[in-house]
Formats: C-alpha cells, structure tokens, sequence
C-alpha cells in the first residue's frame, strides 16, 4: 500500500509542471524553516527551564551548608553553657559514649509488639529472596513494614556493612553483567520500573546503586528498605554507594527526617539514629574489574584511592564536618568527646564570649568552608551594649586567635592520631560525594554546591591513568535523558530519579555492564500520570511549573527587588525599562537565569511603551496567607524567603524529635535566625508570631503547624518538599499524614 | 495556480527526466562570500542584550567563555525568532566544511553581523504562502492532502527533514484515513 503510494506520489511530481514543482518546493522549504525554528525555541525554553530549576536547586544546597557551616560555626565560638549552644550542640555531638552493648540496647526492638491488625509483611530472620520480594510487593502496595522489623533490618544491615571495605570490588569475569543505578531520591516508581525491566537482583544479576536513595521523593525509607533487604539475602551481589544525601544533616532540610518521624511516630528517632550509623558505614565507591571506578560524586586532582581504601569512614557520619576529637580511655572504649569541654579545659584557644563577637575567619582563604564563614562574620553583631566594650573584647579574641596558628586551630577538629591525616581523608570524602565534572581543564572549588570540587577532564585523564582505569561512572547530578558522557567518553553521569524536577522533566537510566566493559544504558520514564505527553506538552508543563516557583523566589525578595527598581526609577514614576528590569532583577536573585527571556512569562503588565509597572507586577505576584496582619510584612518576607531554614532550624532545635518546641527554645531560635539571616527581631515581634501559632496557650509551638499557619509550606513545591504537584496525592497512602503534600 | 495534472512538462526535457531541479530558495542578491564586517548593527542595545542572554542559554563551554559551536549558530539564530534555511546559515558562516561544524567555535561579537544579516532576509513566509505550496498536492481540491504524501515532500525536497523529525512534526495531524486539513496544519505549525 504504501509502496504504491510512493510510486504514484513521485509520477504525481514527475507531471506536474514546473511551476508548481517550484512551488511545492517553497512549501516544502518554508515548513522545513519553520519545524527547525520550532525545534530551536523548543531547546531553548528547555533549557532555560533547566536553568531555574537547577540553580535554585544548587542555592537550596548551599543555602543547607551555609547554614551548617554557621552552626558549626557558633558551636566553635560559644562558651559551652550559653544557651543558644545547647539548642544545637546535639547534632554536632555525633556519638554518646558508646559501648557495644549500650547500642544494642538503645536499639532493641524486641520488646516492640507488632499487634494483630496490622497488615504488612513479617519479617524473620535470615532474610529469604521470597521475604524481599514480599516486601517490594507490600510496598507496592502502599503498605508500611513495621517499626519493629525495621530495626532489625537495619541492625542486619549494620552489622554486613561494617563487614564491607571503603571500596567494593566487583568482577564480571563469570559473564554476569552489573546492573548500575544512580539517584533514586525516595521516588519508588523508578525503583520497580527498573525492576520490571531488568528483573531483580540475584545471583545471576547483580546490582550497584550509587548513592542519594533519600530525599526529596516521598517513599525513601521503602527504598532503602528494599535495597537493604536485597543486600542482606545477595550481600555479594547487591552494592551500595553513599551518596551527599546519605548524612543526616542533609536529611534534615531534604525531607527524610521529616518522613521517617511522620511514618513512624513512636520509633522514628531510633530508627534515624541508627541510619545516622548506617550512612555512615555505607562503603564509598566500588571498582569493577579493576577498571571502572563507581562513586556518587566524583573525584578532585587529589583523589588518591590508596587513602580512601584506608580511612575509617564511619568516624564520618556527616561528611560536612571532620570528625570529632576521639580520645581512647584505658578500656579501650572509645569516646567522642564534647569538644568544648577540652577546649575549655585546656583553655588553649580564643577567649569566648556569650555574644556573638568572633575573630577573624580562620583556614585557606579559599576553603568553601570558610569562604561561607566569611559571609558570616560581617553578619554577627555584638549582643552587648557598650561599643567600646565590644571592640575591646574583639581585639582580646583578634590577638589571641592571631597569636595561634591556623593548624593549631583546625586541628582541635581532628583526630589525635594526626590532624594532618583527618583533615585530608575528610577533603577526600567531601570531594567524593560532592563534585562535578566540568568541560575546562583544571580543578576549582564547587562553589555552586558548597561542597567538593569542579573537575576536568586533564583530572580524569592523569587520574585514569595513574590508577590504571579506563571508565568512571558517577551520579549526583539530574541528566534529561536520564545519563551523559563527558571527559571523552571517559566519565558517565548516572541519574535514575526519571520526572524528577516535574513530570517529563527528564528520563531516568541505568547501565548494564558486561566484562566488555562497555556501559550499555537503558532508558526509561515513570508515567504515574497515565497520559503521554507530547515533546511539546511536556515542556510546556513543566516550564509552567519552573516559572511557579521562580514567581515565589521572586515574591520572596520583594524588598530587596523594590529598592533595586527604586534605584533606577529616579523619578519615581513607579516604572522601569525591561533592560533596568532585568539588571534589578538579577542582582537582587543571583540565579543567572535569562532575565529578558523570561520576562514576557513572568511580567504580565506593561505599559504601552513597554515599560514596566514594578508596583502592579508586585501585586500579580503575591501570595496571599492567612491572617497575618498584624505581622510585619518584611518579616514575613523574610520569613517566606528561608522557609527550608527556618524549619530545619526549628527541627534541630526539636531534639527529641516531638515536633513541638517550647516558647523558650522558640525565642532562642528567633534570636539565631534573627542573627544569621540579618534580621532585626523584636521580643515583641517573636511573641506575635507565637500567638498566631500557640492558640492553646500551653507554651509549645507545633513546627507544622506553624509553617502552615505562615504558608511557610507550599504544598505544591516540589524543590522544598520532594513532591511534584503532578505526581500522585497521599490519598492512595495509608498515613495519617503525609510527609510531603 | 490553475492545475496542470496529466500536461506535459513545459520545457523540452524528454519525459522520462523529471524536471530540472529549481532553486531551493528565492534568488538571494549575487554576493561572493558573507563579509561580517560589511554588516552595519542596526539592532538596539536592549536587543543585543536579549540576544546575548540566548547566547549564553546555548553556550557549552565551562565558564561561560561565550561562544557556541558552528553547528549551533543555526539554532541560536532561530530560537530569537529568524528563520534562515541550513544553506542561509552556511553561507554566513562563510561555508566551512562539514567536520568543523561541531569543531570551531563562534563569539558573540561575530555572530551579531551574523544575525543581523538574516534578519534582513525578506521572504520569511507567511500563512498564505505555505498554504498556497501545500494546495499542489490536494488533488480532490477539497482542502485536504494525504499525509503520506506531504511527508514524502518533506522528506526528499527542499531542505530535507528526517523520518523522525517528519515524524514528530506530524504527531497527530493525521485524521482515521491519513488525510490532513492543511489549513488547520498551517494554523498549527504557525502558533509555534
């Protein structure tokens, strides 16, 4: 039929004349012009959809180390007594004294009593294949495995992984290919997706996932569960990496945390705590056949496998910050000491103050460490009154800080074998599970992130060689179509989180690896969403939902954009010009983004002679909340602004994880935040806010609900919340609450 | 146009020859090579910086060195609303060779005359002329062509497009007896 058609279509040109021949020709060019064109603006919009989503991602990230590098910070400066310390210390206090059996005893979970009516699976132990797959199958399911087999699973789990080196080994020499995955993000959809399509883990079919399982998607535990599971019945045929995501400190602002302590209201503490353990025993990269190197992030002109093969990972258990000082007692027990009790005894550094004086920045100028520590140190006011006083305690703590040396002070971080090594291993680990590649040669701080390094491809060359590779496959960073090859094919880029940003955002993939050693990837899309959307559609919808959440930052920064617009409008006339428009706008956000491109889609008032009304444009941006005038506009901005902040705040301060914290602890958070995000807080401002919140009176504040009393959440952003407004609701969810809507 | 099905041709080629293939493209005025520096910007400063942002949106080089890939140029010019044809942007870009295009690099500066220059291009088609091209092919002249038919056409004349792309052009176009209303078509592909 067609072939016929063909024919006689081709004798129709032959006839016809040639002017009409001519003409058809025209057409033909003139859609041919035009269909590029389309394509053409099509990239373009994607690509600055990308853009957006991507550079507020990267903020968030360093907004989340800036945060912690502040905390840890003050807990470096703070006398251990003041009271703003105490509502912190906690997290950085990573182990309590730490018997064996003082553990197993924190974790047991044989006195807990799973009762009758519950519904999903039983686990016993050993672990068969029958059992994990039960389990893929109940969490399909939507259903919830119960406290009490969780932590023991996750005591299996502990127990094999501290078996398992710094880095795997893997072979496929028996002709069994290996089935790498890289970022999962808590999205179980992709999880069965793969499954389905290339059959589950087991003897015949190994598996390696590289990392970032938590976080942001909504099913993270599951997944972590699964992937345990299948580990502990195949331990030398399923892999695990960690990845930046596997810290709790992380996990604190990304979303697990929340979710652990939602599903599982009674244990979820223990059960985070004995994450905490388990991130960090998780092995850091894995060496397949000598000669392909697997890690979540990447590498730096550092990176030396021969240190990484030796370092005691788990003292790690965030890689943000070196390890505690470890002091050994006679026994033969190790303990983590408070670090400030030692400074304090020793009294060998700065002399502290209750107030937020501080030295100079200590460290290389161009540590990210530091560099965020300087952003700090102009933001930190003096909480005495006296002036003269204030510069006098300054100087006290400028000269005692200048009369030590750099390393002495670094080194109170330190291991006491040798602080030299600890710092090292620690950069080696950071550089792991934080880099990026990048098309220049050389190597420079990944500043974008906050953590680890930008690496070229002369980096990936010496490194190849020099450890006698050929192939390096890394994640942590979200690819359209799921992977990505840069460095002359010499570096592979692994993200298995398909729709990730929003429906149709991007593919996921996998790669299958025979003794070949040639990665073969699979493709593919998780399609909650039963339509199928067309090229067009697809960026359209999520271009649509890139722009909702660049209106919100944009709304977020108000005042900050109104004085920027003022100063262009010198008359006053409450217009600008496009190109004044988008200067303001830029440096005001610090996002990079195409500014004129984007205007016509986030300006919809203009003039006639295209100037453009900020005032008007302010209104269409606003995001009405509950009844809150009686509270400060700015503040409330600002409140908007560092909303992620503002609740991982609140969630550290919330130490025993209740989800309340007491109007004290509510004050002393105010007067953290009020230093680090610049804000000028009043006790009588603190205590409006609490009133709108504590209706009952009964002096504690429900962090929930007064993130929700604020619209300090947004349901609907996925960024802040690892859920997509598109995706599924929580109504096909069993929980009274779900985490993440 | 008046319909010459089953006429012969006009000129005096025997039959069994199609006719001898036309130019692709209106007669563009005869120039030896593009000269950039021949081009004045006539373009304002606001433009140029719009212009600049798409730049950057296509630029690949690490930190953002500003300059895209001969294979891009085309891309880039279309994605600020030009529409020149892959012979249009060779010729601008002085007609390299086809393993430099993804090889050598462009700057800013020497794209603007660039862009400038196909700017001023004066047939960029309008609804009446892709209307009045596809007509050829409605036999019946009852608005409608098959889609097999058109994209044959797009795929072997003018500039010719790939099965996947006609592919993806045509996604649902198509009605149950693979006839398409060119009107509606044209109205489609337009509203971009």
């Amino acid at each position: 039929m067609c072939k016929n058609n063909l024919k006689s279509f081709f004798s129709f040109l032959f006839k016809i004349s040639f002017t009409l021949y001519n003409s058809a020709i025209r057409a033909a060019v003139l859609i041919q012009r035009w269909y590029r064109q389309y394509v053409a603006r099509t990239e373009m919009r994607r690509r600055y959809t990308w853009h957006i989503f991507q550079s507020i991602e990267y903020s968030g990230e360093q907004a989340q180390i800036k945060l912690y590098n502040f905390l840890g910070y003050l807990m470096d400066n703070f006398t251990p007594s003041s009271t703003e310390r105490n509502l912190i210390s906690h997290i950085f206090r990573e182990n309590d004294v730490c018997w064996d059996s003082e553990w197993e005893r924190y974790f047991c979970y044989k006195n807990i009593e799973v009762p009758e009516v519950y519904s999903g699976p039983h686990l016993t132990f050993p672990l068969t294949v029958e059992q994990a797959v039960g389990l893929l199958e109940a969490f399909r399911n939507k259903k919830q495995l119960h406290s009490r087999y969780v932590l023991e699973l996750l005591l299996e789990t502990w127990k094999v992984l501290r078996m398992m080196p710094n880095i795997n080994r893997i072979s496929t020499c028996q002709s069994k290919e290996v089935t790498i995955c890289g970022d999962l993000h808590g999205q179980l959809e992709d999880l069965l997706l793969i499954f389905y399509k290339n059959g589950m883990p087991s003897l015949d079919k190994p598996y390696l996932f590289n990392g970032d399982f938590v976080d942001r998607g909504k099913d993270s535990i599951e997944i972590l569960l699964i992937l345990f599971s299948f580990m502990l019945v195949y331990p030398c045929d399923v892999f695990l990496n960690r990845g930046n995501h596997e810290d709790h400190i992380i996990n604190l602002r990304y979303g697990f945390t929340k979710e652990v302590l939602t599903k599982y209201k009674i244990h979820g503490k223990r059960i985070l705590k004995l994450l905490q353990k388990i991130f960090s025993w998780l092995p850091l990269a894995t060496i397949i056949d000598q000669k392909v190197l697997v890690l979540h992030g990447g590498i730096s002109e550092n990176t030396d496998l021969s240190i990484l093969a030796k370092v005691n990972r788990h003292n790690y258990v965030s890689a943000l910050r070196p390890p505690k000082r470890r002091n050994h007692s006679p026994a033969g027990m190790s303990i983590d000491i408070d670090l400030d009790n030692e400074l304090w005894n020793t009294s060998r550094i700065l002399q502290r103050r209750a107030s937020f004086t501080y030295p100079e920045p200590l460290g290389p100028k161009d540590c990210f460490h530091n560099r965020s520590l300087q952003d700090f140190s102009n933001r930190i006011k003096a909480n005495t009154h006296n002036e003269l006083e204030n510069s006098r305690k300054k100087e006290d703590i400028l000269a005692a800080a200048l009369s030590r040396s750099q390393q002495d002070v670094l080194s109170l971080s330190t291991d006491s074998v040798s602080s030299d090594n600890v710092k090292e291993d620690w950069r080696q680990i950071l550089d792991l599970l934080w880099s990026d590649p990048m098309n220049q040669d050389g190597c420079i701080p990944n500043e974008v992130r906050g953590g680890g390094c930008y690496w070229g491809p002369d980096v990936t060359e010496d490194f190849l060689n020099r450890h006698n590779m050929q192939l390096i496959i890394r994640s942590h960073e979200c690819k359209q179509e799921g992977y990505e090859f840069c460095h002359n094919r010499k570096v592979l880029t692994l993200f298995s989180a398909s729709n990730y940003y929003d429906v149709g955002s991007n593919r996921g993939a996998y790669v299958k690896l025979g003794p070949d050693l040639v990665p073969y990837v699979v493709q593919y899309q998780a399609s909650s969403m039963t339509r199928e959307l067309t090229a067009r559609q697809s960026v359209g919808r999520t271009e649509r939902s890139a722009l909702k959440v660049l209106r919100e930052q944009l709304f977020a920064h108000k005042s900050d954009l109104l004085c920027a617009f003022k100063k262009f409008d010198t008359e006053n006339k409450g217009l600008v010009s496009l190109n004044d428009w988008a200067s303001a706008v830029e440096s005001v956000m610090h996002l990079n983004l195409p500014w004129r491109m984007l205007c016509s889609q986030l300006v919809t008032c203009r003039s006639t002679d295209s100037m453009i009304s900020y005032y008007d444009w302010f209104n269409e941006l606003a995001i009405k909340g509950p009844n809150t005038d009686h509270i400060d506009q700015s503040l409330l901005e600002t409140l908007y602004r560092h909303r992620s902040t503002l609740e991982t705040i609140f969630r550290i301060v919330d130490t025993d994880n209740s989800g309340f914290i007491s109007m004290e602890d509510f004050r002393q958070t105010w007067k953290l935040l009020s230093v680090y995000l610049k804000m000028e807080i009043t006790d009588e401002d603190i205590c409006n806010l609490a009133v709108t919140i504590d209706s009952n009176h009964d002096g504690t504040i429900d962090i929930d609900e007064f993130m929700e009393a604020f619209r300090l959440t947004d349901k609907k952003s996925r960024l802040e919340r690892g859920r997509s407004m598109f995706m599924g609701t929580a109504s096909d969810l069993k929980l009274e609450e779900d985490p993440n809507v | 146009m008046p319909m010459k099905k089953g006429k012969k041709k006009k000129h005096g080629s025997p039959a069994s020859k199609p006719a001898p293939p036309p130019e692709p493209q209106p007669e563009p005025p005869k120039e030896p090579d593009f000269d950039p520096k021949s081009v004045a910007i006539e373009f304002s400063a606001d433009q140029i910086e719009e212009f600049k942002e798409a730049f950057t949106l296509f630029d690949r080089t690490p930190t953002g060195e500003m300059k895209i890939t001969y294979a891009q140029c085309g891309d880039v010019m279309r994605a600020l609303g030009q529409n020149p044809t892959n012979s249009d942007v060779l010729k601008v870009l002085g007609k390299p060779r086809p393993e430099d295009m993804n090889i050598k690099m462009l700057d800013f500066e020497t794209f603007l005359p660039m862009l400038q220059h196909i700017s001023r291009a004066k047939d960029q088609g309008n609804f009446e002329d892709f209307v009045e091209g596809l007509r050829v092919f409605d036999k019946e002249g009852n608005g409608t062509i098959m889609g097999a038919e058109l994209r044959h056409v797009l795929a072997t004349l003018g500039e010719r497009m790939t099965e996947d792309e006609v592919d993806r052009l045509m996604a649902g176009q198509e009605d149950a007896n693979g006839c398409i209303n060119y009107t509606s078509f044209v109205k489609h592909i337009l509203s971009g």
